[in-house]
């Protein structure tokens, strides 16, 4: 009887979260078949009954009248599957290592990394003035070969094992996305002044989003290798197979679940990234987001024109959460949050 | 773990190695380059020498009302809408546990918001809340009040983007403390049940306690997350009216990319990160406190 109560509530709650959700995605799908009278006249809901639905947006979207639109779709495709490519490669790597090996990292190599990075670079950069990638990649082979060196030394200090070294991937994600984009930022003007093209070019976007996904694929993957029996590699190894190709042939393809999962996740952040592409690109290599956030200043109130673009944003997404809901279902992610 | 630490250990180099020195060189190393210009005067246009200030552009920043007029309309957005987020998330996350009639239809549907641009979602949140044009409206309309200027009164703008961020991150709630409850212990809840405990009550005494680590972090992760926004209010009012709805994030971008005041935008995101430091240790201590007097 009591029970019965908080089921009816749990279920008006639900449908009217479900109408909350739905609407404005309706609303948006609806407007992209619209003419522009249904529009200027006040909203309209229903097509044949509200409204002649037409296909006009999609078509002058597509015939390139009207801005570019095939350049950002592109780029967003290219972009964000390449980088969602290495940077789940790269981390179920990093995951893998971390999973199976022990590291231990001692405080103090890691500080001395980071003074002898601060203070190299000030010192080469302001005092004998050399310029700044120059500067930065001195300093960066200094720092880490002097930080490997110091961790063999039997230094006294904390020791920092796996778990801090994921943590240290993960915590990348608390930053202030700002802080470093605006920073890759002036860093890849310098690169640009040194020759080398990188903002609003393919390879310095598929940096910056392979660094962008690490810390979803290191932390996510890392759940799933877990699970991954040890057994099978065992085995592997007493025949005295490589570990790379015990990882290859035989780790990989077993968590093949665990790969699309955080594929899909990663895609999906990714492809929806906003300021990274605003602030690295600025015409070629803009993606479908700096498109859509441009929308708004030039087209004003075409609606119908407005929703073409943001559907083609959403749709590829709605497939994403698709897969990622059949996967849920399964008990696949409840893993992940432990 | 690392049960095979000794034998061919030193591949786990070649391993982690490519990943580590992404993040390394991406993430990092750009931050010692900013730190440097944080304490410099350097600007593009028009070109300024760069001109070593130490810290002015820091206290430049806090003695300036635009700053802590954008804190404080970034905390409004963001403790509001987690608040939001987490009573719902936590309420839509027990319903789809306790399989109300459409569960499955649910579930994938409310995932869909979390995986939307923010910028597509903040068009689309222009159109419905267009004062003429728009649903919203049209609905206000019926029940005798109509053409509320939603984007361009301060309050209302934020009112709307508090909106938005729970329409999109309610579902990140709900699927974490949905696969919370889906690990608890079955056999307590059965015990409870046998003893005629109220539903009520197995929530506040058993539920609630139980998932407090998870809820600990999930807030955690959304507050950190929430601090960062700037495509949403990027699209939506732009920082307007005015700097009225302007968050930290857009700050600092409008100082550099307006006014091309390098050195002030680095000290500016400096400033931020250490906001984020700071709050999340204060957050951290706190939330320990408060588990350890459940526990």
């Amino acid at each position: 009887m009591e029970t019965a109560g908080w089921k009816r509530m749990g279920l008006g709650l639900s449908l009217v979260w479900l109408f909350f959700c739905v609407f404005p995605l309706y609303f948006v799908a609806v407007t992209a078949f619209k003419p522009p009278l249904a529009v200027s006249q006040g909203p309209t809901y229903i097509p044949f009954f509200d409204f002649e639905p037409t296909l006009q947006a999609f078509r002058d979207a597509f015939s390139g009248l009207r801005g570019d639109f095939y350049g950002p779709i592109m780029s967003s495709i290219f972009v964000s599957t390449a980088a969602t490519a290495t940077s789940v490669f790269l981390g179920t790597m990093a995951a893998y290592a971390l999973v199976r090996f022990e590291f231990r990292i001692r405080l103090l190599s890691g500080l001395t990394f980071a003074v002898i990075a601060i203070g190299g670079f000030v010192f080469l950069q302001q005092v004998l003035g050399w310029g700044v990638p120059n500067a930065l990649g001195a300093v960066l082979i200094v720092a880490l070969t002097t930080a490997v060196l110091i961790n063999r030394l039997p230094l006294p200090g904390p020791v920092l094992g796996n778990n801090d070294v994921t943590f240290w991937f993960v915590s990348q994600r608390m930053f202030p996305p700002i802080v470093s984009a605006f920073a890759l930022f002036l860093l890849y003007a310098e690169l640009g002044r040194a020759g080398m093209t990188m903002l609003d070019s393919f390879w310095g976007l598929l940096l910056a989003y392979t660094a962008f996904g690490l810390p979803f694929a290191v932390w996510l993957m890392r759940d799933f290798l877990e699970s991954v029996p040890l057994e099978v590699e065992e085995a592997a190894m007493v025949d005295d197979i490589g570990r790379l190709r015990i990882f290859f042939q035989i780790v990989l393809p077993m968590s093949k679940p665990g790969l699309i999962a955080t594929s899909m996740i990663v895609l999906a952040f990714i492809w929806n990234e906003f300021l990274f592409a605003l602030l690295l690109t600025s015409g070629k290599w803009q993606t479908l987001p700096i498109l859509i956030a441009g929308q708004n200043s030039s087209r004003g109130d075409e609606w119908w024109a407005i929703s073409v673009a943001a559907l083609i944003a959403i749709v590829p997404m709605i497939v994403v959460a698709a897969i990622l809901g059949r996967m849920m279902r399964s008990g696949l992610l409840s893993g992940s949050i432990k | 773990m690392a049960q095979t630490a000794g034998r061919g250990d030193s591949i786990k180099h070649a391993f982690i190695g490519p990943a580590f020195l992404v993040v390394l060189v991406v993430t990092l190393f750009p931050l010692i380059y900013a730190l440097v210009i944080s304490f410099q005067a350097i600007r593009l246009v028009p070109p300024l020498p760069p001109r070593f200030v130490g810290f002015g552009n820091y206290a430049e920043i806090l003695s300036s009302a635009r700053f802590w007029g954008s804190m404080w309309t970034t905390s409004v957005i963001v403790f509001i809408s987690v608040a939001f987020q987490y009573v719902i998330g936590f309420a839509l996350a027990l319903a789809l546990h306790h399989n109300v009639a459409g569960a499955s239809l649910y579930r994938v549907t409310f995932l869909l918001p979390m995986f939307l641009a923010p910028v597509c979602v903040a068009l689309i949140a222009r159109m419905v809340f267009h004062p003429y044009l728009g649903p919203v409206n049209d609905a206000m309309g019926m029940l005798g009040a109509g053409n509320i200027p939603f984007l361009t009164e301060p309050n209302l703008a934020i009112a709307v983007l508090i909106t938005i961020e729970i329409w999109q991150w309610t579902p990140f709630v709900a699927l974490l403390m949905l696969a919370g409850l889906q690990s608890l212990p079955g056999e307590v809840f059965e015990a409870a049940k046998v003893d005629n405990i109220p539903a009520w009550r197995r929530f506040r005494d058993i539920t609630f306690p139980m998932l407090l680590p998870l809820s600990v972090a999930v807030v955690f992760i959304r507050l950190i997350e929430g601090f960062k926004v700037i495509d949403t209010v990027f699209v939506l009012t732009g920082g307007g009216p005015g700097t009225a709805t302007e968050t930290l994030t857009l700050f600092a971008y409008n100082e550099g990319f307006k006014k091309f005041n390098l050195g002030m935008t680095s000290a500016l995101s400096f400033t931020f990160l250490i906001v984020v430091i700071v709050f999340g240790t204060l957050y951290l201590a706190a939330a320990q406190r408060v588990t350890r007097r459940y526990a």
